[in-house]
């Protein structure tokens, strides 16, 4: 298959974290990578293979349980990261989800704080605002150096999915999120409100609370679809299911899922189906 | 008591496991012994694998929302399989307002965000049967 027919449909999701300009060298890093990538190895012609296009999210593990409006500020440093970062869609997370699921309130302050970026800071007025700074542009060549330096090693292993079977990718980030984990404890990283300028708080008010009556809710919902609808017709969809699993590896499974869908089967009756045939995913979960 | 076995396990639908790995890792240079489930798994998983491992600990992490629900079904399952002695610990996303009913449900003790390891490591320590 030719790389330029799908290769400009890819797409990646990033995460933002707090270091401002280290994210923004990780991003400009990463479209460098990408389009050499595309370019040398798969030997794509079209400009659009080579672009790297990106979702983010802030992290929410930077998030703090303590002090949680600080987490507005985190989140707004992040998303100004991504965006000077030049990433084509993003995520805010709320300042109090290392409490609970967050509130409409929270959500709403996430929200505007992508808004206020957007509208007020100048920050998305020009592509890579950044480009140029001295230091900026060494962060980018450091990360990218080392970025082909994992490229390199993941080869060796013998491919990325290869790689995350022997648990490779996997230790590499536990490694790191444990180092990091080390430093805030010992304060060599500081973290404000967590291991500094702590101060005495209140358990947190107005917190999220999910009516456990939405999971009834729910289940009588769905058991209102099973009496309804025509059971012949989804038990004939899902066999038809059952049956183009066990067919060769190029068949493929989407009109069959979406006869299913029709027929009003349920995603857990889909994936049981597929479930029962190719077992599941067994991660590789060695520390 | 020598040879501490742990079972640190995430029940439910519910990806995030940054913060179960890097306990059990934390667990592990503690000196104990630590299995780690991955994600994904039931109560009836969890239990059954506790009875299996023999662990003296069950360290459970959720980030979802669902502790209400699955920490205390894992209580229940572990006493139906006779595991009466393991000492049951949860972590992750969990409001202070809980934390009382999951105790009542025989959770020993709940680790919010920002709990430093050795907190755990101690707690561990102190209370295992």
């Amino acid at each position: 298959m030719d790389v330029d027919a799908f290769a400009g449909r890819l797409s990646f999701f990033w995460n933002a974290h707090n270091n401002v300009l280290e994210e923004v060298a990780k991003f400009r890093a990463s479209r460098r990578v990408w389009a050499k990538v595309m370019k040398e190895r798969f030997h794509a012609k079209k400009a659009k293979s080579m672009m790297l296009r990106f979702h983010t999210q802030t992290a929410g593990s930077m998030l703090t349980a303590q002090q949680p409006n600080n987490n507005i500020v985190r989140v707004a440093l992040q998303t100004a990261a991504a965006v000077m970062g030049g990433t084509q869609s993003l995520h805010t997370n709320s300042k109090d989800e290392a409490l609970a699921l967050p509130t409409t309130e929270s959500v709403t302050i996430a929200l505007r704080t992508q808004q206020i970026v957007a509208y007020e800071s100048g920050l998305a007025d020009t592509i890579d605002p950044l480009g140029g700074s001295y230091y900026v542009e060494a962060l980018t060549n450091k990360l990218e150096k080392e970025c082909w330096e994992y490229i390199n090693k993941i080869d060796e292993i013998g491919g990325a999915p290869e790689a995350i079977a022997k648990g490779y990718i996997q230790k590499e980030i536990q490694d790191s999120a444990y180092k990091w984990q080390m430093d805030v404890e010992a304060g060599r990283r500081v973290i404000v409100g967590v291991n500094k300028f702590t101060q005495e708080e209140e358990p947190p008010k107005n917190l999220l609370r999910v009516d456990g009556s939405v999971g009834k809710l729910q289940a009588e919902k769905i058991a209102k679809v099973k009496a309804t609808r025509d059971n012949a017709k989804v038990k004939e969809t899902l066999d038809a299911l059952e049956k183009a699993c066990h067919e060769d590896e190029s068949t493929n499974l989407v009109p069959f899922i979406l006869a299913a869908v029709e027929a009003y089967a349920t995603e857990g009756e889909i994936c049981g189906v597929m479930r029962k045939v190719f077992g599941e995913f067994k991660a590789h979960t060695a520390l | 008591m020598a040879n501490i076995k742990v079972l640190v396990a995430k029940p439910g639908l519910d990806g995030h496991d940054r913060g179960a790995k890097v306990v059990a890792r934390a667990l592990r240079d503690a000196g104990f012994e630590v299995i780690y489930t991955g994600i994904r798994l039931t109560p009836e998983q969890i239990a059954e694998a506790a009875l299996q491992d023999d662990v003296n600990v069950v360290a459970l992490s959720l980030l979802s929302g669902a502790h209400n629900t699955l920490f205390p079904k894992v209580v229940e399952l572990l006493k139906e399989k006779g595991m009466n002695d393991v000492l049951v610990i949860g972590g992750g996303v969990i409001p202070e307002a809980d934390i009382p009913g999951l105790k009542a449900a025989g959770i020993a003790e709940v680790f919010t965000p920002g709990t430093p390891t050795t907190k755990v490591v101690d707690f561990i320590k102190a209370n295992v049967k």
